[in-house]
């Protein structure tokens, strides 16, 4: 029997780059396949040939044995090809079965009007025959992450897919909507369809698919069979080099209170309360983490740490000082460095070149700028030190930012942000996107800061991130914290649980304690009463539960 | 060897900044913008003259025979070569015309006109570049001109008549028209940064506003005794900007070009090279970013049209003590002409000084086909309208240029239209 996908010797280049060099990759019909490698390494672009965006140099694209030529993803449609992108293509205000027939409209009247039953039956009928569990009636911006993304996976089966391709399928999920996918996989290929995913996870990788190509520079690496591969021997295959998988995080003693938080109020951009009440400090020489479902008010609360939002009640105190009246620029000024949530909007100016994004946020400041004038050399070497330091690719300076991949944007903003020497680094999903190689180089660095004595907020909705990196970690529900827990100890689950807003069992979870933040005293509180017993007395603490 | 490694990386850095992928396509898209409007101004020019009653056809076309009132080609060669003041001689023998001199009328009449616009070009691209549309510049030059006039008339009986009471003179009135200006640009960047009122209503609505409290002023108050027109007293004489090489007629002077090439540079090193350039730059271009950046963005608003005003009131300083010697209330439309000279120049100084150049041209020239020829000069104003009209349509060159095949649909490109393409790029960049 022929593969139900198979690519043969494809070259994709282009001008300057080869993207992907003589790929072959043989999927079996029934069957989930991950495509895994680091940033850059070819995989959306090799997926992209088979979707029909790209046409191949150089290659074939066989579907069922049959050679193919598609011009266009109609093309690839139409041979049983879908692909659901990372960012989803939804209609917000309107249902489901709306955006599920969308462009393809069962209609009566002679095609003047869209036979909304049968168009809803159809939807309802084949989300049930996959057990997918989805409200034909429900508008998109009602439903979860994790149920659009069904709807998106119920739009191409619609459409007669037969191959479903997933670019990053779990980026934007929480663990329990993760299992849930995998679930959907399970019953999708029950029912005979195949699956490619793309990732740049071993561990979901190993967890989802049957077989794991790895793609290194454009390069097919190897396909093994998730039966005969360990995490390390994937790592070892995408990177090229032995990679040490854990964080190695140990304790430290912090020192002086260097961000409180008191409770917080924040408001979102459509003026609906985001943050309500929140509290919590950070000391230097520690990471607090932040984990959460993704608009859980995150964004809303560390906009309003960094200065680009205004609280509503509460404050924030930095340094001793209080930052209601400090401008952004101001506390840039005084060392507080912002890896942002959105790098293509914030982060970066997407048409500057990487030296004149080197300087954003001190282009005030010697040793760029004195008396007002910008002093481009020096900006040069800078954005050449952050591109060497953290390895950002294409290594020039010269191109521009919307030219990099996701990825290399991620770590050409946090070597310019964790370069400007800082007193508290706001770290909002540093990884996300980022490669491993450059993810365990991330999370080192922001262990050396700590190390330095640094105070580190790090917001992440990856688990294992927060949980490795953290010396105390709390989770984010509707704008308040649901918990602050020892990251030592704490489960998956539960954190899990907590996510969700629900309160796991009180025995179950050991609560960490968090001490008093309302701090009064310009040098944060009673001086030497707190740090020797933070971690196992409960003396002067307050436990804080949901 | 280091050494030398080190000055070819300099000379390069200085000459990337021409070859600038953005601001070669920009160069491009405008010399195709011009060339095509010479194209379609010659159909136009044509079926005009098809259109048109006259004795003897002007041109036939060959092959079909028919005959056409005017000749595109006489056109053409009256708009561009007569602008210039005929330094070409056509059908005689040798290209040149040996009794062309440079300082000459109509050069004049178009550099005069390249020497304004220029000023509200400058003012227009500032304001472009923080993200700002400013329509307002006509009001801010008639503000400005104003100002000049009224300071400089009041001021000229404390200075000496000789040569330095008339540059200090000339400085006062240039100030007081930047001054003027800048106040008049301000007020709907506040407007805009404190109240959140859109800055095209407004500078639209300011232009009315100036012209008409500057008209009722004048008409009022200010008005020169016994003229007949609606205008000031004249400037005396040795307060005007008096040409150095051009006959007086030309309401030219060279020192006021100089001074726009000083602006041009200025302008952009200004915009490039200093701190308030990249914060505007930024404000402009991406205000999110900007603010993440630490950029006030209410107060680079702010400046940002405060500089863009001043820059018109400096256009109308020059109008009054160059051009004219006087306000008067037929102020023409310099400030509305800068906006497209500052979309043809791609918002960038440098591009300023031949976008302007380019319509003076078409000034001087219009002039020239209306002494020589019977078409009439609103086809000049015709194909200005073609040259913005392509210039505003990038796409549609990008779009030839794909199908030529010019465009590398790799990374390199950058792909700016499509967020997908771009990162798509990028991944295959590694």
């Amino acid at each position: 029997m022929n593969p139900a996908v198979h690519l043969d010797s494809i070259t994709k280049r282009f001008p300057g780059v080869v993207a992907n060099d003589d790929v072959d990759l043989v999927v079996e019909r029934g069957s989930v396949h991950a495509l895994l490698g680091e940033n850059g390494a070819g995989k959306t672009t090799l997926m992209n040939v088979l979707y029909g965006l790209y046409e191949p140099t150089e290659g074939t694209v066989r579907i069922d044995g049959a050679p193919q030529e598609f011009d266009s993803p109609r093309d690839a449609i139409d041979a049983g090809i879908g692909m659901i992108h990372q960012h989803f293509m939804l209609v917000d205000p309107m249902t489901v079965w709306e955006n599920v027939v969308l462009g393809n409209e069962p209609t009566t009247w002679g095609g003047l009007r869209v036979d909304a039953d049968a168009a809803r039956e159809s939807v309802r009928e084949l989300s049930a025959r996959y057990g997918f569990d989805v409200d034909p009636d429900a508008r998109i911006e009602d439903i979860s992450v994790g149920v659009q993304q069904r709807v998106e996976i119920l739009k191409a089966l619609y459409r007669g897919a037969d191959i479903l391709i997933l670019d990053e399928p779990t980026a934007v999920l929480t663990p329990q909507e993760v299992e849930d996918l995998y679930a959907v996989f399970e019953e999708l290929t029950d029912q005979g369809k195949t699956i490619i995913f793309i990732s740049h996870k071993l561990g979901e990788a190993l967890r989802a698919a049957d077989d794991v190509t790895v793609l290194r520079d454009g390069i097919n690496v190897g396909t093994v069979s998730t039966d005969e591969v360990t995490r390390e021997d994937l790592a070892e295959m995408m990177v090229g080099r032995e990679v040490l998988m854990e964080p190695a995080a140990d304790p430290r003693e912090p020192g002086e209170r260097v961000l409180s938080v008191s409770n917080l109020h924040a408001e979102d951009d459509r003026g609906v309360e985001a943050v309500s009440d929140v509290s919590f400090e950070i000391r230097a020489g520690e990471i607090f983490g932040i984990a959460g479902v993704d608009g859980n008010g995150q964004s809303q609360l560390v906009e309003t740490i960094t200065g680009l939002r205004e609280a509503t009640a509460g404050s924030v105190r930095y340094l001793g000082e209080p930052m209601d009246d400090v401008s952004r620029r101001e506390r840039i000024d005084r060392g507080m460095a912002y890896v942002p949530e959105d790098r293509q909007e914030r982060g970066l100016v997407m048409s500057y070149e990487l030296t004149q994004n080197g300087i954003l946020g001190s282009q005030h400041d010697a040793p760029f700028a004195s008396s007002g004038r910008i002093d481009w050399k020096a900006s040069r070497d800078h954005a050449d030190r952050v591109i060497e330091a953290y390895d950002v690719r294409p290594p020039d300076r010269e191109v521009t930012a919307e030219s990099l991949s996701g990825g290399n944007q991620q770590k050409f903003i946090v070597g310019r942000e964790f370069e400007r020497d800082p007193d508290l680094v706001v770290a909002t999903h540093p990884t996300r996107g980022v490669d491993i190689g450059s993810t365990e180089f991330i999370h080192d660095r922001l262990l050396e800061l700590r190390a330095e004595g640094k105070a580190v907020l790090l917001v992440s909705s990856k688990l294992d991130e927060v949980q490795g990196l953290s010396d105390r970690l709390a989770v984010m529900h509707e704008g308040a914290f649901s918990g602050v827990v020892d990251p030592e100890t704490v489960t998956e689950e539960e954190l899990g649980l907590l996510m969700a807003g629900e309160s796991p069992d009180d025995e179950s979870v050991e609560t960490a304690r968090v001490y008093e933040a309302a701090g009064d005293g310009p040098h944060g509180g009673p001086a030497a009463d707190e740090d020797d017993d933070r971690r196992n007395g409960p003396a002067a603490d307050e436990e804080v539960d949901a | 060897m280091s050494r030398i490694d080190a000055i070819a990386r300099s000379i390069r850095e200085f000459l990337r900044t021409f070859v600038d992928l953005s601001v070669a396509e920009r160069l491009l898209i405008s010399v195709a913008a011009i060339f095509l409007s010479v194209v379609v101004g010659f159909f136009i020019i044509l079926a005009s003259g098809r259109v048109a009653a006259c004795e003897t056809a002007a041109w036939t076309m060959p092959v079909t025979g028919l005959g056409f009132c005017y000749d595109p080609f006489q056109v053409y060669a009256v708009l561009f070569n007569g602008a210039l003041g005929y330094p070409f001689a056509f059908g005689e023998p040798g290209l040149f015309n040996p009794d062309w001199t440079p300082f000459n009328l109509s050069l004049g009449l178009t550099l005069s006109e390249t020497t304004l616009l220029v000023f509200t070009g400058l003012s227009v691209a500032v304001a472009f570049r923080a993200g700002l549309f400013n329509i307002g510049t006509q009001g801010q030059l008639v503000v400005g001109g104003l100002a000049t006039a009224l300071v400089v008339v009041a001021a000229a009986p404390v200075f000496p008549t000789g040569r330095l009471g008339g540059i200090a003179l000339i400085v006062i009135g240039v100030f007081a028209g930047a001054i003027a200006g800048g106040v008049w640009g301000a007020i709907p960047g506040a407007l805009k940064a404190y109240a959140d009122a859109n800055e095209v209503i407004t500078t639209i609505m300011l232009n009315f506003i100036a012209a008409n409290i500057a008209y009722v002023l004048v008409l009022e108050v200010f008005r020169a005794e016994g003229s007949s027109v609606v205008a000031t007293q004249y400037v005396p004489e040795h307060a005007q900007i008096q040409p150095w090489f051009f006959p007086g007629s030309a309401d030219f002077a060279e020192a006021a070009l100089l001074a726009g090439v000083l602006f041009v540079v200025g302008l952009y090193v200004l915009i490039e090279h200093t701190t308030f350039g990249y914060d505007l730059r930024t404000s402009g271009i991406q205000p999110a970013a900007a603010e993440y950046g630490g950029v006030n963005a209410k107060l680079t608003t702010v400046r940002a049209m405060t500089l863009s005003g001043a820059l018109g009131g400096v256009g109308g300083a020059v109008w009054v003590l160059m051009s004219e010697g006087r306000w008067i209330a037929s102020v023409p439309d310099l400030g509305f002409d800068g906006i497209t000279v500052s979309i043809l120049a791609g918002n960038n100084p440098l591009g300023v000084f031949p976008a302007a150049f380019l319509f003076g041209l078409l000034k001087g020239g219009a002039l020239e086909i209306g002494f020589q020829t019977d078409v009439p000069t609103e086809l000049v104003a015709v194909l200005r309208g073609l040259i913005i009209l392509f210039v505003a349509m990038p796409e549609f060159f990008r779009m030839i240029g794909r199908y030529a095949g010019l465009d590398g649909s790799g990374p390199a490109s950058g792909a700016t239209d499509d967020s997908a393409a771009a990162s798509e790029g990028g991944e295959a960049d590694a």
